[in-house]
C-alpha cells in the first residue's frame, strides 16, 4: 500500500524544488526535513545568484547552466532576488592572461559582460580599492535563500505537495532489492512510523551519503566547509568578485543592509562540523582587504559556515582532497537502479543554489519517466508566487512606517493580509518587536503560531528576528510572551532562550571585538544580570 | 588645580567623587557618556562576598572585607531609600516576575511582603513596553504557591493618543508621568479604587520607580496594603533615578561634573600624573590635579577597546590582563573575556606585568576597569564598582 508516489528527503532548495516540480506534474509527493526548511546549506551560503562568470574558465558547463538559471529565476521569483548586477575586478596581483581567457570563456557560455572604466568603477563603488586594473560587469544578482525555499514549498502546497519539518528519515526501507519507503522519526515527539512509496528521492545535501548508507549503498559526498562573514553595512552596491581563479574570500555580496564576504574551503568529516573558526575569519579579512582597503574598520556582526556537498566519483579521487574548489560543482543525478541495482532510489548531489531548479527538473524528469507520467516540466514558466495585490500594499503603507512595509510584504506574501488585519485591530501590534530588522509584533506573533514553527530559531529564519546588529539582545526577550502563548508546542522559555542565545553566540565568538564585544557585554548584562538566567 | 580628577562618571566614578567631596576634596569628574546605570536594574549586586574574597586577584580581595563592608554601609546611609544587609541577601523580582537575590535594593523592591501574602494584585498598565503580565503571573504562582494572582489592567488618559496610533509606552514614560503632579493624583485615585481586601493583599506595581520621589513615596505609604515594585527591562527608570541621585549628591557637595566630552590622554612625569587632556570645541584643554581616578567602565563603558588581536586601555594605554582564550560555548556561562582589565595593587594603583611595579603613584583604577572579575557569573557588578569607588574616594 503506497502512501505517496514519491518521498523526498531533504528540505533545502533542491528538495523543495523537486517537491514543486513533481506536484505540478500531478505526482503525489511528501518531503521530509529533519530541521526547519532550509536548515542545511540553503540558509548558510553566500546568497549569490551566479551569472556563471565564476565558472566560465574552469567549468563551462556549470557556467552555461548558471546563466540560464539566473535569467529564469529573475523572471519567476523577482521578489526573492535583488538584481544588483555584479563586477569582476582584476587587481595588480591577478594575472592578465587569466583575464583574456575569462573574456573568451564568458562569450562561449553566453554570459554578457561589459568593461567598466576605472573612473566609473571608483565613482560607483567608492570603498573599492582605487588601484584595481580592470573591471567587468556581469548579470550577477543576490538571492534570499530562505525566502525562495519557502516560496517553492508554498507553491508546491498549492499543487497538493506535502512537507513535514522536524521529521527525520532514519533509514530507507527495502523489499526484495527495491526501496519501498522510509522509516521516519518525528523529532518533536519521538514518534516513529514508515511511509511507503514507489520512489525515494535523496536530496539530503551533505547528509546524502548517510541516507544511502542506511541500506549499505556507497555514495561519496565530500563535506566542504565554507565560512562567511556578515558585515553590518552595505559596503558595496553590487556583487564584487575577484577576477582570478576562484579562491578564498574573494566575493562580496550585498544583502539589504549587510554585506557577506566569503568564502573559505576546507574538507570536514561531518555536515554538522559547521563552527566558524577564528583562523578562517582572519584569512577572509586578509584577502578581503585587497578589494576593500581598511576592511577591519567595519563592524562584523557574525561569522557562519555552510557545508558544500560535493560529489566525487570514486575512481577519480587522487589528490582532490586538498582543495575543494577543484572538485566539480556541477551536479550528479544518480539512479541507484543503474549504479547499484537497487530500484526505487534516486540521489541528487552537488550543484549550486543557483541551479536548484534545473537539478529539480532533471530529477523530476527521471521520476516521471519511471512512473509513466508524461506531463512536462513547467517550473521555468510559472511564477513562484502570485503578485501582492495593490490593496494589500496600500493597507500596509497606511498601517506601518514606510521602511518596514516592503520587506514585510515580501516575507509574508499571502499571509500579509492576516497580519495587517491584526495590526488594524490592535495598533500596538504594529510596533517593531525587532528594531534592527524592523519586524512587527504582529508578524512575529503570526510566525510563532504557524503550525510549522517549533523553535525560536524557526521564527528567526521566517522573520529575520535577531539577525540584525543587536543579534538578539533585545528581541529575544520580546519574543518570549509570543512563545508563551503557544507554550504547548515550544520547549520551556528558559530552554528556548538559552538555545537561541547559544546559536547566535556560535557566530559571534570568532568575531568578538570592537562594537560586537560591547554588544555582547550588554547581552550578558541583560540575560545573566537583569533576567538572571543561568547556564544549563 | 583640583585635588582629584575622576575620568568616567558611572557608578564607580560618581561614588568615588561623592566620597572624596564629602571629605572636603575639590573634585572634577569628566565623563564622556552617562555610564551603564540607566541600563541596569537599579539594584546593586554584591554576590557571594565571602567566597569572592578568597579569589586572590578579585577586586574584593584587593580591598579586603572591612572595606567592602564599609562601602555597603556608607551607601545605605547616603541613600536611605535603598536597603541592604551585610549578613543576608535582599530578594527582588526580575522583569519576568521571578524572585532573585541582590545586595542593596530600593526599599520598595523588597519582596518581603509577598512571603505572607494570600493575594497578589499585579497592576498591568496598558501598553507598557517589555512587560509581560501572563508570564509574570506564572512565575509568581511558582514562587509563591500560597498566593492567588490577579492581573489588574488599567489605562491612564495621558497615553490614550499613543495607544490609538500604537506608539509604545516605555517604563521610563510611565515613571515620568507618575512623578508629575497629575500622575501622583491619578495614582492615588487608582490605588484607592482597588478592592479593599484583607491585610493579606499585596500590590505589585511595574513601571513606578518610587525611590527618590517624595510625593510617590507618600502615596505608597498611605495605602492600606503594601505596594511593591519590580525591576524592569532596559532602559530602566530605576537605574536612571539612581544615576540622577548620585549626580545630584555629588554636585550638592560642591563637585564639578563635566559631561559629553572624553579625556584623551593624561600627561605624566616620573610616574606621577599631572594633567588630563580633553578635546572641547576642537581644541585640547588641560585640567591639572594632585590625584587621578580612572573609572572609564571597561568594554561597555568605553575604557577598553578590543581589536581582532588585542585589547587596549583607551586613555593611558595601561597594560591589561588579557586571557589567552576569550570565550566558551555556553553563552551564559563563564566567558574569560569578561576578566579583561587593569591589574592593581591593594591601593588600586595600576601595576605592570608581574604585579610588582606601580606604574603611576597618584592614579587609582576602579569599577569595571579592573581585571579579574565578571559581574555576570559572579553577580557583583554594583558591589565591585561601589566598593572600589568608595575606597578610592576615601583615600584620595
Ligand atoms: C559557504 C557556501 C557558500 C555558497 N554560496 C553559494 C552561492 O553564492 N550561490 C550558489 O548558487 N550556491 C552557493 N553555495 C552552494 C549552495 O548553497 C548549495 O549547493 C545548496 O544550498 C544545496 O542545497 P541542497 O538542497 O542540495 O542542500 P541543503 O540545503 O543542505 O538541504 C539538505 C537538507 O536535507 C536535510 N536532511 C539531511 N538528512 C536528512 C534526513 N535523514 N531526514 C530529513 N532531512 C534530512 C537537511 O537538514 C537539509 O536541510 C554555497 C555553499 C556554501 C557552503
Ligand atoms: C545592562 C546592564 C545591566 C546591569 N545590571 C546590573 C544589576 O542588575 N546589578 C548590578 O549590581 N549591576 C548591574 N550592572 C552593572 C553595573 O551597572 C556596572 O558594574 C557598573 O555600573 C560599572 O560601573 P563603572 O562606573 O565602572 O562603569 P560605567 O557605568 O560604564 O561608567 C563608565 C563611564 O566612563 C565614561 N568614559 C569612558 N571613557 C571615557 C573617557 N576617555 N573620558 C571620559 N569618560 C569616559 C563612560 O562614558 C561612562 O560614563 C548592569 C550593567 C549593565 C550594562
Amino acid at each position: 500500500m503506497k502512501d505517496y508516489q514519491v518521498v523526498i528527503v531533504g528540505g533545502g532548495a533542491t528538495g523543495v524544488g523537486i517537491l514543486r516540480d513533481l506536484s505540478m506534474r500531478g505526482i503525489s509527493a511528501l518531503l521530509l526535513e529533519q530541521g526547519d526548511l532550509a536548515h542545511g546549506t540553503s540558509s548558510r551560503f553566500h546568497g549569490l545568484l551566479h551569472s556563471g562568470g565564476r565558472y566560465a574558465v574552469k567549468d563551462p558547463q556549470s557556467a552555461a547552466e548558471c546563466i540560464d538559471e539566473n535569467l529564469i529565476l529573475k523572471k519567476i521569483a523577482p521578489h526573492c532576488i535583488s538584481d544588483t548586477g555584479g563586477w569582476f575586478v582584476q587587481t595588480k596581483d591577478d594575472s592578465p592572461g587569466y583575464v583574456e581567457e575569462w573574456i573568451k570563456s564568458c562569450a562561449g557560455a553566453h554570459i554578457p559582460i561589459r568593461e567598466v572604466s576605472i573612473s566609473e568603477a571608483c565613482r560607483k563603488e567608492p570603498l573599492m580599492d582605487k588601484n584595481v586594473l580592470r573591471v567587468f560587469e556581469v548579470p550577477d544578482a543576490t538571492v534570499d535563500g530562505f525566502r525562495i525555499v519557502w516560496a517553492n514549498a508554498r507553491s508546491a502546497r498549492h499543487y497538493n505537495g506535502e512537507f513535514r519539518t522536524y521529521h527525520q528519515a532514519e533509514r530507507l526501507v527495502t523489499d526484495k532489492g527495491q526501496v519501498t519507503g522510509v522509516a521516519v522519526r518525528n523529532l518533536l515527539n519521538g514518534h516513529q512510523f514508515t511511509v511507503h512509496c514507489d520512489i525515494v528521492v535523496n536530496a539530503a545535501g551533505a547528509w546524502a551519503s548517510q541516507l544511502a548508507g542506511s541500506i549499505g549503498i556507497p555514495l561519496d559526498v565530500i563535506c566542504d566547509k565554507g565560512t562567511l562573514l556578515a558585515f553590518n553595512q552595505r559596503l558595496f552596491h553590487r556583487v564584487v568578485n575577484r577576477l582570478r581563479p576562484s579562491g578564498d574570500g574573494d566575493i562580496f555580496v550585498p544583502h539589504e543592509t549587510i554585506t557577506i564576504l566569503g568564502t573559505t574551503s576546507q574538507f570536514v568529516d561531518s555536515p554538522e562540523d559547521n563552527d566558524p573558526q577564528q583562523e578562517e575569519v582572519r584569512s577572509l579579512l586578509e584577502i578581503g582587504e585587497q578589494l576593500l582597503p581598511g576592511i577591519m574598520k567595519n563592524r562584523i556582526i557574525r561569522a557562519f559556515s555552510g557545508i558544500r556537498p560535493l560529489h566525487r566519483e570514486d575512481h577519480d579521487v587522487p589528490g582532490v582532497k586538498e582543495e575543494g574548489r577543484n572538485v566539480s560543482r556541477s551536479f550528479a543525478l544518480i539512479d541507484h537502479e543503474l549504479q547499484d541495482g537497487i530500484k526505487g532510489l534516486i540521489s541528487i548531489v552537488g550543484g549550486k543554489f543557483t541551479t536548484y531548479r534545473l537539478m529539480a527538473e532533471k530529477v523530476s524528469d527521471r521520476v516521471a519517466e519511471k512512473l509513466g507520467n508524461t506531463t512536462p516540466c513547467h517550473t521555468a514558466e510559472e511564477d513562484l508566487l502570485p503578485e501582492i495585490p495593490e490593496h494589500v500594499y496600500k493597507k500596509a503603507a497606511r498601517l506601518l512606517p514606510y521602511a518596514p512595509v516592503e520587506k514585510m510584504l515580501e516575507r509574508l506574501q499571502e499571509d500579509a493580509e492576516d497580519v495587517l488585519k491584526e495590526i488594524e485591530q490592535t495598533p500596538h501590534k504594529g510596533q517593531m518587536l525587532c528594531e534592527c530588522e524592523m519586524v512587527s509584533m504582529a508578524e512575529v506573533e503570526k510566525a510563532a503560531s504557524d503550525e510549522d514553527t517549533h523553535h525560536l530559531a524557526d521564527i528567526r529564519r521566517k522573520t529575520r528576528l535577531g539577525m540584525g546588529t543587536c543579534q538578539g539582545a533585545f528581541c529575544t526577550y520580546r519574543a518570549l510572551p509570543l512563545l508563551w502563548q503557544k507554550k504547548e508546542k515550544y520547549d520551556s522559555l528558559d530552554e528556548e532562550l538559552r538555545n537561541f542565545l547559544n546559536q547566535r553566540w556560535k557566530g559571534i565568538r570568532p568575531v568578538l571585538w570592537g562594537q560586537q564585544l560591547r554588544e555582547t557585554e550588554l547581552t550578558r548584562a541583560i540575560y545573566s544580570g537583569i533576567l538572571q538566567f543561568t547556564e544549563n | 588645580m583640583w585635588d582629584g580628577i575622576i575620568i568616567g562618571g558611572g557608578l564607580a566614578g560618581l561614588t568615588a567623587g561623592i566620597r572624596a567631596a564629602e571629605r572636603g576634596k575639590q573634585i572634577l569628574i569628566i565623563s564622556e557618556g552617562a555610564g551603564s546605570l540607566t541600563y541596569s536594574s537599579g539594584a546593586l549586586d554584591f554576590g557571594d562576598v565571602g567566597q569572592l574574597l578568597s579569589h586572590e586577584d578579585h577586586p574584593y580581595a584587593l580591598l579586603g572585607e572591612t572595606v567592602v563592608h564599609a562601602g555597603m554601609e556608607w551607601f545605605q546611609n547616603l541613600f536611605p531609600d535603598y536597603r541592604g544587609s551585610w549578613s543576608e541577601f535582599q530578594e527582588i523580582l526580575t522583569p519576568l516576575g521571578a524572585p532573585r537575590k541582590a545586595g542593596i535594593v530600593p526599599r520598595s523592591h523588597n519582596t518581603e511582603p509577598l512571603k505572607n501574602a494570600k493575594v497578589i494584585i499585579l497592576m498591568a498598565p496598558y501598553g507598557l513596553k517589555d512587560f509581560f503580565p501572563e508570564i509574570i503571573k506564572t512565575n509568581l504562582l511558582k514562587a509563591y504557591p500560597q498566593c492567588e494572582v490577579e492581573i489588574f489592567p488599567f489605562r491612564t488618559g495621558t497615553f490614550e493618543s499613543w495607544h490609538t496610533i500604537g506608539k509604545p509606552v516605555t517604563g521610563m514614560d510611565y515613571t515620568k508621568y507618575w512623578q508629575s503632579q497629575p500622575g501622583v493624583s491619578e495614582l492615588k485615585r487608582l490605588l484607592d479604587s482597588l478592592p479593599q481586601t484583607s491585610g493579606e493583599t499585596v500590590i505589585l506595581f511595574p513601571g513606578l520607580a518610587a525611590a527618590f520621589c517624595e510625593p510617590l513615596k507618600e502615596v505608597l505609604a498611605g495605602t492600606p496594603f503594601p505596594v511593591i515594585e519590580m525591576t524592569s527591562f532596559p532602559p530602566s527608570a530605576c537605574g536612571h533615578n539612581l544615576y540622577s541621585a548620585l549626580k545630584q549628591k555629588f554636585k550638592s557637595l560642591g563637585g564639578e561634573l563635566l559631561t559629553g566630552t572624553g579625556v584623551q590622554s593624561i600627561e605624566s612625569h616620573n610616574k606621577v600624573c599631572s594633567r588630563a587632556i580633553v578635546r572641547s570645541k576642537g581644541r585640547p584643554t588641560a585640567f591639572s590635579a594632585d590625584s587621578f581616578i580612572l573609572a572609564t567602565g571597561g568594554i561597555f563603558g568605553g575604557g577598553i577597546e578590543a581589536t581582532a588581536d588585542t585589547a587596549q586601555e583607551t586613555v593611558l594605554g595601561l597594560p591589561l590582563y588579557v586571557p589567552a582564550q576569550w570565550t566558551n560555548s555556553e553563552f551564559l556561562g563563564e566567558q574569560p573575556y569578561a576578566r579583561i582589565g587593569i591589574e592593581a595593587d591593594r591601593e588600586l594603583r595600576p601595576v605592570g606585568p608581574g604585579g610588582k611595579e606601580v606604574l603611576f603613584k597618584n592614579l587609582r583604577v576602579i569599577g569595571r576597569m579592573l581585571a579579574h572579575w565578571d559581574p555576570w557569573t559572579e553577580t557583583c557588578g554594583g558591589g565591585v564598582s561601589l566598593a572600589t569607588g568608595w575606597f578610592a574616594g576615601n583615600q584620595l
